[in-house]
This record gives C-alpha cells, structure tokens and sequence, in this order.
C-alpha cells in the first residue's frame, strides 16, 4: 500500500513538473518547416479584415510555409476569453489570440498557459531589434509586463485612450476654454450650468476607467499585483469620490449608469436636453458626432481635447484596446515561432499598422507610423465633423506618454467590476447619505473582491 | 351516451335558454375576447418593437427618446443583415442541425417514454425520478465536462458535437410519458389479446394518439437549435457549421464593442421568420392531429 | 418467463437514452461532486497540473457568501412570483383560446409569437420599455429625457412616473419588472401546452355541462383543470425548475451588474452566483453552489409530485 501511494505522489510530482519546464527555442529560430497557425480575433469589418489578409500575404512572402488560419469570435473579446479558457485544459486552443491583460491573468492559472514573450524578444536571429523595441509606444508596450514577474506575455494591436469631447461651437460661442485640469472642469460645468441650468454639463460614460484613471491621477492606492490586492479603500480615494459626488449633486456631470443610457447620446441630442462635454474612448469618436442637418452640415462642432488632468505636468490617461498573446500549451515549437513570427510582424510593420489604425479609427501600436506619408496625409484631414474620428486618433497620439496601465493578477478584473459599482453608487448618494454609508460602500466592495478572488 | 342522443337534449335545452342568458352569454364572449385582445397587444408590443427598431438607422434606434415609428424607413438593414452575417449559411446549418437532431431526438423521447409509461421493470419509479432529478442541475456546469468529453472522441467542428449530447431530453420524455399514461389502459390490454407486439402498437396506435404533443415537441426541438448558443460557439464555431445565434450575436458587433443594433434587429426577425412559419404551417397539424386522434368522441 | 422478457425489453427500449445520458450527463454530474469536493478546485489550475485538498471548504465558502441569503431569496421569490400566475394566466389564456372560434387562429399564432423570437432582442427592449433615460431622479434638479413607455402609460391615465430599475429603484419595483418579463417569457410554452392537453379532453364532458348549464367557472374548475391536470402538473414542475434556474433574464434587464445602478447585485441568483463563480475560475466553488440549489428543487420538485400523485388525474 505504501508503495502504490508514494508511486502516486511521485506521478503526481511528475505530473506537476511537466508544464514548468522552460520552453527552449533552437538558436536558428524558426526552422522553414511547413506550420499552421490559428489565430482568433475578433474584427468583423470587410475592410479591416482584408487589410489583415493583405498583411499575411507579405507576411508569407517572407515565410511561405507558415500557414494562417484567421478565425472570428465576433466584436466580443470575453467570447474570446470564455472560448480559450475551456479550450485550454483539452489542449484545444489556437496559437494566437487577442487579449486583454486580465484575460492573460486568467489563461495562467493553468501553469505555463500563455508564452512568455521575453526569450523570444531577445532571440539573436528572430527577436526584435533595440530600434523595434524602442518604436512602441512606451506605455503600450509596459503592458504586456503588468504582471508584477516582470515578463512580458504580450504585444499591443492596435489602441485607444480616453479623451475629452465637447461642444466646440458651444465653447466658441460663450467663450469657455477647454478644461484641462479637474480643477478647471469644475468651473466650466459651474460656468456651463448658468448659462443653461436645464444641461448636464459632462457626460462619463465608464464609472471604472473614471475611478482608475483618478488613483492614477492622484498617485493613489488602487491594486497591486502582488499581495494585499485591493488597496483602493484608502481616504485620497473617498475624497475625490465626495468631489464627484458633490458635482452630481449640483447636477454637473452624470455617467451611463446613472443617466439609463450612454451619455454620447445626450452630447449628440438635438433636443433641450443636452450635455457639452462627454469623455469617451477615442475609438468612438462618430458615435460623438451629431447627425447630420439636411443640408449635410453638423448642428455643432465636435472639439477633441486630451483627457483632464490633476496635474497636466504628470499626464495619466488609460489605454485600452487588445493585445496579442501566443499560447504554448501543448504547442510545438516550431508553431510557437512561427505565431511570434507573425505576431512580430502585424505589430512592427508601419504600413499594416498605419493602414488599420485609419480603417478603424483605433490608434497605431508603434510611433514610426507618425513617419509614413500614408498616415500623414490620413492625419491632416482630422477636423470636427466627417473626420472627427482622424482627429482622436490625433489627439490620442499626441499623449502617447500619459498611457498607463494598472497591475494585472488573478482577480483584478473583480477590482475593475467592484469600484465601477462603487463609483455607480456612491456617485447618486445625497451628501448625507455618502457621510454615512460610504466607508460602508468601500468595505462591501473591498469584501467582494477578496471573496471572488 | 350516444352523440345523437346529446344533441336531441341539446337542442331541447337551448330552447329553455332565458334572454337574461342570452345576455350573459354575449358579455361572455365579449369578455373573453377584450381579455385575449389585451393580453396579444401586450405580447405583441416587443415585436412591434423590435420590427420597427429594425429599420430604423443606428442614430434613430439610439435617441434617448424613442420614436415609435422611424423618421426614416431604412430596408437596407435587411439586406445588409442578411450579407453581413451570411445568413443563407448559417440557416442551412441551422435547419441541417434542427431537423437531424429532431428527427432522432424524437425517436429516442418516444420509445423512453413508451418504456416509462407502459412496460413494467424493476426501478422503473426509481429511474425515472433520478432523470426527473437531472433536470435540476444547472445546465452550464455540464458544459465543461462535455467539452472534454466531445474534443475526447474528436467531434471538434462536426455536427456530430451539435447534435448528440443533447438528444435525450428529459423535459420532452416526461411531458410525453404524461400523455402516454392518459391513453387508456384497455386499449393495450386490447392489443395485448390481438397478439400485437409492443412495438407495433406503440408506432401503430399510440404515436398517432400522441401526434399533438409530438409536434409540440418537434417545434420546441426546432426552436431550441435555433436558440443554442453557449455549446455551439465552443465546439463548432467554425464557418462551415457555425449557427445562427451565434452568427447573429456576433456579426453586427465592431472591434470597439459597439453593435449595429437596428441590424441586428433586422436579423432576428428574418431569423424568426421560418420559425414562425413553421409554426403556422405546423398549428394546422396540431388540429388535425387532434381530430383524427382516438380520444375524441 | 414473460416477466423477465418484459425486464429485457424495457432495457432495450431504454438503452440509448440511458447510453446518452451516462456519457453527457451522469458523468459531467459525478465530475462536478468531485469539483465540489476538492477545495478552491479550478479549472485551469488542475490542467495546469495543480492539486487540491478534499473537503468541503467550498460549500462553507459558498453558504457564507455575505449575500448567500440575498442570492437565495431572490431566487425561491421570483419563483413563488412567477410560476403560479404564469401558469394560472396560461390556463385561461388557454381556455379562452379554445371556446372561441373566430381569430382563433390568428389568436394562437400571436400567442406563440414570443417562442420563435430570439430572447436577447426581446431582452433589450424590455429594458428600454420599463428604463428612464434622464439623471438626479428624485430630487430637485431632477432631468428626465423619456421616462420609458410604461411610465408614459401610466402617466397618460394620469399616474405618477416609476423609478423601475433606475438608480434609487425600490426592491419591490425592481421584483415586479423581473416577474412581468418572466410571465412573458414564459406563456407560450404553458399555453402551447395547455392547449395541446384541451385538445385531448372529450368534448362531451362540455356538452353534459352545457346541458345542465353549468356556470362558466363551474366548467373550468370541476371539468376543465381536473380533466388538464397532467398538463398542469407538467407546467407547474417544469415552471419552478426553471424559475429556480432564472439568471439570465436578470442579466437581460439589467445587465451583468444584476441590480441597479445604487445596488449591484440586488438581483443575484443562485445561478447567477455559478456563472460569477465560474468566471473567476472557481469550478470548485460554482459546482457546491450547482449542487445546493440542485437539494432546493429537488426538495420542491418532490414536494409537486407528491401533490401532483394526490391532485393529477390520469
């Protein structure tokens, strides 16, 4: 009996050791061999799509027998996540995929899930050239490194950040200035609210990215990758949380969950009620434009400003959009470098890049696409109406230093769910209310996260 | 007794019926049919909806205030639902799918439920409370499970992975057993004396009696491959055999999460439209079903 | 002799159900016992060639869910709700259907309408039927741009506005647009099968009826539910293992955050809990979860059987 339980546990130890040997790559690289790879994404438009098919026939210009096998998930990254996920365990899953950093979180806790990008980076024949390296956008490429091990498990596609919309003929009219501090925010909506009470000056329509973005504004506690997690209960965080308060209150900003719909809507309205600035992802720029009068000019101009700020000296807006990662769970090596391969290639080459990013209006994940005449011509076009998307994109780039990202571990996307609840509910208290029931608020939130965890 | 003599009684009792009754018997049906009206209007509400929605542009369908009928009637979101998600595609794997797994879920559900209803054997009561008891378990947990049990036999992207897991429903086995048990015994035991076999009268005497309830279930089974969307996008989501739920889910939604929903509208009511017309065709067989059924008269 | 062949046969009639059913559902059963059973168990963890203590940590951690009782009042309520107006409004729907004659079939066809449509575009636009676009509900700067078709009704008969499921929505209100949008959901099933079952019953207990003018309700009590009452049965059963599996509906109305915008997860499930579980990789924890709802309605479905041996007659 002994014998068999210490042959068990030895099986098991076996067992457990096999999925953390180190995944060695052969110093020639990528040997030629005939490989297929899959790769899911979730593009749905013709036009996007073709460019990526363009893309793969230069890519196998270079490498002929490196089959791509393009599958579509549909607009939905958690189709992605929840497909892979059940894939993993049975050996099933494609080798590159899009992701979000919390999704990668999720993919490791099957030990050695998702490959880590460093070795590959730094391989002498396949790797990426300090020039390569150097071309990303820095904060882009610090998130595929967000794990708190200090590895990179992934590369950025293609990006958007939050930037500020508002009502340029509007502001024009009255005289107001673009508020670029919070400060300045708040005497614009206070400015805003004389002139016509019935608005709602500002529209927020993502409570998470707003309560993310803040702490990261005001250098506050928000998660940590490694233990304690959830670190956003601190008193920097209640204190802008009563500012906001305090603003909805006087009826100066409002967010989707409070408002019973997207707050862009009521930026666009062309009825009274209507708001002059509403912060948004700089992908959605048309969805920020009015419709179009008969005569097909706008009812107003759409002005795109860089989000506001606690201190313009130390910009910090949030970049959101995919990456890639590359799965090596039962994956051969050659098809691992092959899927780097690829990878490398859709997010280093400009013209791939420059071309999606005006497809899509999503932002490029390199900066020497600035460089490329296509793109400059593409960017010369930005203004408030037909090509407002051009100019968010503009706007965007104009901020590449201020992108940052938070920690990724196992459970923050719960932290991500619970502060955007928090800020929800603590944003439609009335002063006395949020006195009393906001550190309770915290704590409930706080609670939650650690119980999903 | 006999039809004739109900009739005589009949036509000697309407001749009693008062005026008052008369009276009551118009608001009545007056009642019953203002009670029915207003229930179809509320039932048809979220189809009105949902058919002017789909119509409308994007802008129109995102107004904070809702119009109840578009400025502007958009038709091309009919034909650019039914490209963009390549619904011809998807409606012949659907209705493949629908028809393959009805035809052998039925036949499975029939010959269970005869077992149940009708032969005697040890646990029977036993057995049938366990399939009763895995009804309760929550669906989504088998779904892991069965993944690994289905890329196992290497059924990834086929039919085979749409199809056979869910053949046996216990829903529809019980909902027939109940209509097995209300044929009457003497029948059986009649059959039983004639010599005929057990599976001559289940197909000869009660298939036929049960026909209405059979083409509840074919519809039910129909609809509910044209509903599934969990299982399908995980083990054949591939364009030969993807369905329509999740070609319609997917396809009218962008990279930055936004979906065309005026589209997407358009495309669930061409979707629903077979289905519907199944039905139409399919509720003249319920009737006629029932009148060539034994049990009446 | 006949006995042991009648054995046989029964088996055989029986075997690919039985086959089916051991393969895709007996095994994922016995695989979520195990899940349950080994504590903090994931999924991808396992795979991963992780191992995990047997115990039953993770029912404790799932009975002391600082809104395990909410999960389950919810849940036990929307039943109680639901199931037995849903089914009562099927049977006279029903019952309407079949003594009329004119519309009939126009009738029938719009009441089966909801089936054939697909339940995520019926979701939204309940949403938007009961939602209030606007912000600072209830109080002073209060700024409405359409208070949702539902409110304009009752405020056409001269009402006054709800808040269903805004920011600052009661419970109650919140429990009543749930139980509409499931009562909905849920007749065209019962009244298909109703309907079926009405059309089964001989005809002549109506004609002995009529001949003793037997009242209208008279009829429906004393002939009609009990000459129905497998199909009842059959209803109200399935009703409640339903119910007792609502999860999304909720999401439908009011998104993942299951509640409104002042209370998320006012509105959690049981199921609803399996689903968050299972999304933060927490087989474990989501199979105990699966296996203490499953002893709730196996308590309750035993309890309908034995009523329904008592009431149904065959």
């Amino acid at each position: 009996m002994k014998k068999i339980i210490s042959l068990v546990l030895a099986l098991l130890m076996l067992l457990t050791c096999i999925p953390a040997l180190a995944e060695t790559f052969p110093a020639e690289g990528y040997d030629g061999s005939e490989v297929t790879i899959k790769f899911r994404h979730v593009i749905t438009k013709d036009d996007q799509l073709a460019l990526v098919n363009d893309a793969i026939a230069e890519f196998n210009k270079i490498y002929p027998n490196i089959h791509v096998e393009l599958e579509n998930v549909g607009g939905s990254y958690n189709g992605i996540l929840d497909t892979s996920k059940t894939e993993l365990p049975a050996g099933n899953e494609p080798n590159i995929v899009f992701c979000y950093m919390d999704h990668i979180a999720d993919y490791n806790n099957q030990a050695g899930a998702v490959q880590v990008l460093d070795e590959l980076i730094d391989h002498p024949v396949v790797g990426l050239t300090e020039e390569q390296k150097a071309d990303f956008i820095p904060g882009y490429y610090k998130e595929g490194a967000s794990f708190g091990d200090g590895k990179m498990y992934a590369l950025p596609f293609y990006k958007s950040t939050e930037v500020l919309y508002y009502n340029k003929t509007f502001f024009d009219e009255n005289n107001l200035t673009v508020p670029a501090t919070w400060d300045e925010m708040e005497a614009v909506c206070a400015k805003i609210k004389e002139i016509n009470p019935n608005s709602i000056p500002l529209g927020y329509d993502s409570e998470g990215n707003w309560f993310i973005t803040m702490t990261e504004q005001l250098g506050s506690p928000y998660t940590s990758a490694t233990e304690p997690h959830y670190l956003f209960d601190n008193d920097v965080n209640k204190d802008f949380i009563k500012k906001f308060n305090d603003w909805y209150n006087k009826g100066y900003v409002t967010t989707a969950g409070l408002y019973g719909g997207y707050t862009s809507g009521l930026f666009t309205s062309s009825e009274e009620m209507r708001s002059y600035m509403s912060i948004g992802s700089s992908a959605g720029a048309t969805h920020q434009r009015p419709q179009k009068n008969e005569d097909g000019s706008y009812p107003f101009e759409v002005g795109i400003a860089p989000m506001p700020q606690v201190d313009p000296a130390n910009a910090k807006a949030i970049s959101q959009g995919p990456s890639v990662c590359i799965f090596a769970y039962k994956k051969p090596v050659q098809e691992i470098l092959a899927s780097w391969l690829l990878v490398k290639y859709l997010t280093t080459d400009v013209t791939f890049q420059a071309r999606f990013s005006i497809a899509s209006g999503y932002m490029p994940a390199i900066k020497s696409v600035l460089d490329n005449a296509e793109y400059q011509e593409y960017l010369a076009k930005a203004d408030g109406g037909d090509n407002v998307a051009v100019q968010s994109v503009k706007v965007g780039m104009s901020i590449t230093d201020a992108y940052f990202t938070s920690p990724v571990f196992n459970g923050s996307s719960a932290a991500r769910n619970q502060v955007t609840a928090l800020l929800k509910k603590c944003l439609g208290m009335s002063p006395d209310e949020l006195a009393s029931g906001i550190d309770a608020a915290f704590q409930d939130a706080i609670d939650e996260c650690e119980y999903a965890n | 007794m006999s039809q004739k003599s109900i009739q005589v009684m009949q036509a000697q009792d309407l001749k009693k019926v008062t005026t008052k009754q008369h009276f009551g018997a118009f608001f009545g049906k007056a009642g019953v049919y203002l009670f029915l009206i207003l229930i179809a209007v509320i039932v048809l509400f979220p189809f009105y909806w949902m058919l002017i929605s789909s119509i409308k542009s994007l802008y129109e369908y995102k107004l904070s205030k809702p119009t109840l009928w578009p400025q502007q009637i958009l038709l091309a979101n009919y034909a650019e639902a039914f490209t963009t998600a390549n619904l011809g595609r998807l409606f012949m794997n659907t209705a493949y799918v629908g028809i393959v797994s009805t035809l052998l879920s039925l036949f499975i559900t029939i010959i269970t439920a005869f077992a149940f209803a009708r032969l005697q054997f040890k646990g029977k009561e036993l057995l049938f409370a366990a399939l009763l008891a895995t009804m309760m378990i929550p669906g989504e947990l088998f779904t892991i499970t069965n993944y690994m049990t289905v890329s196992t036999f290497g059924w990834m992207n086929t039919f085979t992975a749409l199809i056979v897991p869910f053949l046996v429903s216990v829903f529809y086995i019980y909902l027939l057993r109940q209509n097995f048990l209300q044929i009457p015994n003497e029948l059986y035991l009649a059959a039983k004396v004639d010599g005929t076999s057990d599976w001559k009268y289940l197909w000869k005497v009660m298939v036929p009696l049960a026909l209405p309830t059979l083409i509840s279930i074919t519809i039910l089974k129909m609809m509910g491959a044209w509903n599934s969307y969990i299982w399908p996008r995980l083990v054949a989501n591939d364009e030969a055999h993807r369905l329509v739920t999740n070609g319609l889910r997917d396809a009218f939604t962008d990279i930055s999460g936004d979906t065309n929903y005026s589209v997407q509208m358009a495309a669930v009511a061409l979707v629903s439209a077979p289905l519907f017309l199944v039905f139409i065709f399919l509720r003249k067989y319920i009737m006629a079903g029932v009148s060539r059924s034994g049990i009446k008269g | 002799m006949v006995e042991s062949k009648q054995q046989w046969k029964a088996w055989l009639y029986l075997a690919p159900a039985i086959v089916l059913l051991l393969i895709f559902t007996v095994w994922p059963i016995i695989n979520t016992v195990r899940m349950s059973l080994l504590e903090n168990y994931n999924g991808l963890k396992a795979a991963g060639g992780a191992s995990f203590n047997f115990g039953f940590a993770n029912f404790e951690k799932v009975v002391n869910y600082r809104r395990f009782g909410q999960c389950m009042k919810n849940t036990l309520l929307l039943c109680v709700i639901t199931v037995p107006i849903s089914s009562i409004l099927a049977l006279l729907i029903a019952v309407a259907l079949h003594s009329i004659k004119r519309f009939q079939k126009v009738l029938q066809t719009i009441f089966f309408l909801p089936y054939v449509t697909n339940s995520i575009a019926i979701g939204m636009v309940f949403a938007a039927m009961f939602n209030i676009v606007g912000s600072f509900l209830g109080t002073d700067q209060e700024i409405v741009v359409t208070a949702g078709i539902i409110n304009n009704i009752i405020e056409l008969f001269g009402g006054t506005k709800v808040n269903w499921i805004n920011y600052g929505s009661t419970y109650a209100a919140n429990m009543f647009v749930m139980a509409v949008y499931i009562i909905w959901n849920a007749l065209p099933f019962k009244i298909l099968i109703l309907l079926g079952g009405l059309a089964s019953i001989n005809k002549q207990y109506y004609d002995a009826a009529k001949v003793d003018s037997t009242p209208r309700w008279r009829v429906l009590t004393r002939i009609t539910v009990p000459l129905l009452s497998p199909m009842l049965a059959y209803v109200i059963i399935t009703g409640f293992i339903a119910g007792f599996k609502e999860y999304t509906s909720i999401v439908g109305i009011f998104g993942e955050a299951m509640g409104p915008a002042n209370d998320s997860g006012r509105l959690n499930t049981m199921v609803g809990f399996i689903y968050d579980s299972l999304a933060n990789n927490n087989q474990g924890r989501a199979s105990a979860a699966a296996l203490i709802l499953f002893a709730v309605i196996l308590v309750v479905t035993v309890i309908n059987l034995q009523v329904s041996k008592k009431r149904v007659h065959y």
